[in-house]
């Protein structure tokens, strides 16, 4: 140990200590609140939103002129995709940082405040077009249909507030560094770390395809390279749904563990998971575009491979959950081969709702290689399908591992408790909300099979006997995306009343220890520097061959339209 | 020790596969950014069986690690060259030898020099591929005629861009080694 510690080394001491007895300061509570509230409001209207597209697909509501379905279906996107995962993420985030690090610094509580505002305000410049019936394009806005410039301009507040909150937390990580000499960072803090390296390197190339978009939106330049912009928006595009995976599996190996009463799986294997998951994660962009024209098949076939290489840490993953299970549920005397599942906290909301989120991986991660496979997803591709599959990883396996956090992070930040009653009434949301799932997404997944396409609103296609047959499914849909609305009543009750109406007290950041006889973690896990330069070495590989192809041998550019 | 030896023969092998060669041989870029790294990676994974088996010739004729760094710089230039790839697709012997000198006589020097090399040298040798990446680039992309024969200008062009792509991540680390002082964090 450092014989010497500074007067600010001291201070530091006693905060770290400090944070630890009395819990949260009260300013960087009130961020998270703030966040956490911004996407639980979110997800009431988004998910009031889902209803309405549900009842209309099910033929049994007309939307009004004034608020169309594709109206409704880009605010759903968007709220759901964009401000409810990212707003949760840097809430649950950003009190991990504050609990293992010993508080957020002033500065960086600053800058997340203003990646807050700038977010808001983006995201109200983006949301007026939509309701004046000028940006239905859908949260993936691909050119050649193109939106209101006030839309895009949105868009790029929103990525601006995110890098904020990237680099404020940059900032804070690598202070807590130069304190701390030799010691790694807090598990959960080198999730963040990994999470905001995503989100950061993600989103650059959204945002050269948005200022690329801007001007000709404007019509200052006629035409856009339509496969350029694809291919930029979904480098960007699937790596925030590994955002919200990765901020997930955070929950799963750091804090479920703990939850259960046990310890945490191997260290060493954990960071490399997550090393793993950074590096290779943007290149997977790829299997979005299979159908997409203009990539040859080499090209395509390499891609295939990059994106089943994500298969290998998820396999880790799995592994590492049950292996920790068993443990724990051996250590405290279960018996048997599998007898030994009885003695977990079943009723325990906060491990029940992670782990159908980790159990509804499984299906949904097979559902993931079937589509990534190049003759398979002819046959899915742009149905309800994969609407089905994304309701399933996003809406249940990253969705329900949120609200299991929700149960102990919102109290913790508000200095409550979880009462009885509130963990029950968790408990049934949690039921209702994975029966409401598997009707929808089981529903979808069916008529995405048998050709029902998505994005679209209610059709027969003039009593087409084909378009006819979906009727029965469509209508399981409905009621599957009914229950949902109610599971979505019952969580934003639960979150508000813990956060404003719940019994005083204090609540624990369940962080879990590692097992006792573990080997120290080497050094080399923390050059960040060195992953995220594989990580551009990797991107290069996977963008350079189909970028220089567009780019050299271009078709004509397209004009903007206004197909609604 | 001795297992990574063996994985290393056997990413060898597998490189030489036929359908493995071809299929990387088939496009510019992979050809020379994805076959020839792999040739000297599976080389650095067989360096230790070499520096057990013959201890002292590495220790006699390359105490500082600056040889086997000149060596390794040497055929990498030699394997750059547009004029050395076309003649591995036509010749055999050329082929053979692409096979045997990337891992031997670049990956395995590599594996021994680098532990040894001061950080001057690590940073000199960084910033001379970087260099030597972007006026490859500059070559391969500007060039105004068809450099190989077995290759189209596109893929030329492409792998132009893969070496400056390349090039931009070596900076980014360069820059990353020259902010970051390790001894605060140790
Ligand atoms: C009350 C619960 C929900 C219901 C009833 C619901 C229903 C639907 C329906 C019917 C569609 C439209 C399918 C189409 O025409 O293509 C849709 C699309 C979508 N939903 Fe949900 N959903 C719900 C919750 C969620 C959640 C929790 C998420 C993510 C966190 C989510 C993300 C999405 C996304 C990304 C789309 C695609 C939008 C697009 O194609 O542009 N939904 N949802
Ligand atoms: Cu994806």
């Amino acid at each position: 140990m450092e014989t010497v510690i500074k007067q600010s080394g001291k201070t530091q001491v006693f905060k770290d200590k400090a944070n630890k007895v009395m819990g949260i300061s009260l300013e960087d509570a009130k961020l998270t609140k703030s966040y956490l509230s911004v996407a639980f409001l979110a997800i009431l209207l988004g998910g009031l939103l889902g209803l309405l597209q549900g009842l209309n697909r099910a033929g049994m509501l007309e939307l009004p002129a004034w608020l169309n379905y594709y109206q409704v279906l880009t605010a759903h996107g968007l709220l759901l995709v964009v401000v409810l995962s990212a707003f949760f993420t840097i809430g649950y985030f950003y009190a991990g940082l504050s609990h293992t690090l010993g508080g957020l610094l002033p500065k960086v509580r600053k800058m997340a405040w203003i990646g807050f505002w700038m977010k808001i305000f983006g995201f109200v410049l983006a949301v007026i077009p939509i309701l004046m019936n000028e940006a239905s394009v859908m949260y993936t806005f691909y050119p050649p249909m193109a939106a209101s410039p006030i839309f895009y301009i949105g868009l790029v507040f929103i990525v601006l507030g995110v890098w904020m909150c990237a680099f404020g937390a940059f900032i804070n990580v690598a202070s807590w560094r130069k304190r701390n000499p030799g010691k790694h960072i807090p598990i959960l803090s080198f999730f963040a770390t990994a999470v905001f390296v995503l989100l950061f390197f993600g989103s650059i190339p959204v945002a050269i395809e948005v200022f690329t978009i801007i001007p000709w939106a404007f019509g200052w330049v006629e035409t856009i390279n339509v496969m350029v912009a694809r291919t930029l928006f979904w480098a960007f595009g699937h790596t925030l749904v590994n955002i919200w995976y990765l901020t997930a599996v955070s929950a799963w190996y750091v804090i479920v563990p703990k939850i259960i009463g046990g310890r945490r799986w191997n260290d060493l294997l954990t960071r490399i998971v997550v090393i793993a998951l950074v590096i290779m994660n943007i290149t997977g962009g790829f299997h979005h575009q299979i159908i997409d024209p203009g990539i040859s098949e080499p090209v395509k076939y390499m891609h295939v491979f990059m994106s089943l290489a994500i298969g290998f840490p998820s396999l880790m993953t799995a592994y590492a959950m049950f292996a920790v299970f068993e443990r724990t549920a051996r250590k405290k005397g279960g018996r048997g081969l599998v007898g030994w599942y009885k003695k977990l906290p079943w009723g325990d909301v906060r491990f029940l709702a992670p782990f159908i989120a980790m159990a509804a991986f499984i299906p949904a991660g097979a559902g993931g290689i079937v589509q990534s496979t190049n003759q398979l997803n002819q046959v899915v591709h742009n149905t309800m399908w994969v609407v089905g599959h994304f309701h399933l990883t996003l809406g249940m396996s990253v969705v329900m591992t949120f609200f299991g956090i929700s149960y102990w992070l919102i109290p913790y930040v508000s200095k409550r408790v979880l009462t009885p009653q509130i963990n029950k009434l968790g408990i049934i949301q949690t039921i209702i909300w994975t029966i409401g799932m598997i009707i929808m997404s089981g529903a979808m997944h069916w008529v995405g099979l048998l050709g029902s396409p998505r994005r679209t609103s209610y059709s027969t296609y003039f009593d087409n006997a084909t378009a006819l047959s979906w009727d029965p499914y469509l209508f399981f849909l409905a009621i599957g995306g009914t229950l949902l609305m109610i599971g979505v009543l019952m969580q934003v009750y639960a979150v508000f009343n813990l956060m404003f109406f719940a019994p005083k007290g204090n609540t624990e950041f369940p962080v879990a220890e590692v097992e006792e006889d573990e080997a120290p973690t080497p050094r080399w896990t923390e050059r960040w520097g060195l992953w995220i330069v594989c990580m551009i070495v990797l991107v290069g590989m996977a963008y350079v061959i189909p970028l220089v192809d567009f780019i050299v041998n271009a078709p004509p550019g397209s004009p903007p339209y206004k197909t609604w | 020790m001795m297992k990574s030896s063996v994985s290393g023969f056997l990413l060898l092998l597998a490189l030489m596969l036929p359908p493995v060669a071809n299929l990387l041989e088939s496009i510019m870029i992979t050809h020379m950014h994805m076959q020839m790294p792999l040739l000297v990676i599976s080389g650095l994974f067989m360096a230790n069986f070499f520096q057990n088996r013959f201890p002292d010739f590495f220790s006699n004729w390359n105490e500082n690690g600056v040889p086997g760094i000149l060596l390794f710089s040497i055929i990498m230039m030699y394997w750059s060259l547009p004029r050395t790839m076309d003649e591995a697709l036509t010749l055999t012997s050329v082929e053979a030898f692409k096979f045997i000198s990337l891992p031997f006589l670049a990956g395995v020097p590599l594996g021994d020099s680098w532990p040894k090399l001061s950080s001057f040298w690590k940073h000199a040798l960084i910033i001379f591929f970087t260099i030597l990446f972007l006026a490859l680039g500059w070559l391969y992309i500007w060039s105004p005629v068809q450099l190989c024969n077995n290759y189209l200008v596109i893929e030329q062009i492409t792998l132009g861009w893969g070496f400056i792509s390349t090039a931009f991540a070596m900076v980014v680390y360069l820059i990353y080694s020259y902010f970051m002082d390790f001894s605060k964090y140790e």
